[in-house]
């Protein structure tokens, strides 16, 4: 899918299952350098980094390993998500992703911070890509 | 919704302070006290679309579904500005939270994408909005609650502690 940020989220550590659960979990880096597109126009002279496109570090995150037992999965929803502190040029973002069966898909809960704390948190929904 | 005007793209780029490439509302249909409906257009010129192989199918041709949302929310900023009036001049308009947003078919160039934002309810400087966003009348994006607020550009400082991104 194409994608209004630049940075490939670099893994950390691969999705393994967490013992005695059904949920799987792992970890992501993505460094927020200056020259990513969207910097020009949020905002002139100003440049945070907007909160979709955190979001969006962590769909790619997401995505980039998804727990075996799911089998393809397409986004359904975004549960919720929490903007806790801004993300600025030069921020590295740490990912951390928890994997979790709910009804007939699945929940990916991600927590995100910078070296300077906590940036957000988020609950995505997906559903099996048979499910119409 | 009342009767009232809409804003020209020129109004649209007075009233935002994003500029390219995340300019996301091209047009203000109507603008009342309590809602606002706005036009999006989907363009193969968008940056987003430069990065693509020699031959991608129509699922790598899908918009990207959080840029839905970052123009939906554009065009509740853009109610949200009227709404605080001069005050929040010189602020920064902010995201809080985002809680239930469902997509529901992808969007593609070619879509001319329909936003209708309402205001559920203000608390304090913190605005609350809901809505949908659909092509040629069918939805493709409904969005549960959305919390805004303005808040002045120092606060986001990395060294000023906690704000919203």
């Amino acid at each position: 899918m194409i994608s209004p940020v630049q940075a490939v989220p670099e893994r950390l550590r691969p999705l393994a299952r967490e013992e005695g659960s059904e949920s799987w979990s792992g970890s992501y880096s993505v460094e927020i350098s200056e020259s990513e597109p969207v910097f020009a126009g949020h905002y002139p002279d100003f440049p945070i980094f907007p909160g979709v496109c955190v979001m969006e570090c962590v769909r790619r995150a997401a995505e980039a390993e998804t727990p075996p037992p799911a089998g393809k999965l397409r986004l359904d929803s975004v549960e919720s998500t929490r903007f806790l502190s801004a993300v600025h040029p030069g921020d590295r973002l740490a990912i951390e992703l928890n994997w979790s069966p709910r009804g007939e898909g699945w929940r990916c809960q991600a927590k995100v911070a910078t070296q300077h704390g906590q940036a957000a948190t988020m609950r995505l929904r997906y559903l099996p890509e048979a499910v119409a | 919704m009342t009767a009232a005007a809409g804003a020209t793209s020129a109004e649209v780029r007075a009233t935002l302070p994003h500029r390219y490439p995340i300019l996301l509302v091209d047009r203000v249909l109507e603008l009342g006290e309590q809602e606002i409906r706005a036009v999006k257009a989907v363009t193969f010129n968008e940056p987003w679309y430069a990065g693509l192989g020699p031959d991608p199918d129509q699922e790598d041709l899908a918009y990207p579904p959080f840029l839905l949302i970052e123009s939906w929310t554009q065009t509740a900023g853009v109610l949200a500005k009227r709404l605080a009036g001069s005050e929040a001049d010189g602020q920064v308009m902010l995201f809080g939270s985002m809680t239930g947003i469902e997509f529901h078919r992808p969007v593609h160039p070619g879509d001319v994408v329909e936003h209708h934002a309402r205001l559920e309810r203000a608390v304090n400087d913190t605005m609350i909005f809901e809505g949908v966003s659909r092509v040629a009348g069918e939805p493709v994006l409904t969005v549960g609650r959305i919390t805004m607020a303005f808040r002045p550009g120092e606060q986001l400082n990395p060294a000023a502690g906690p704000a919203t991104g």
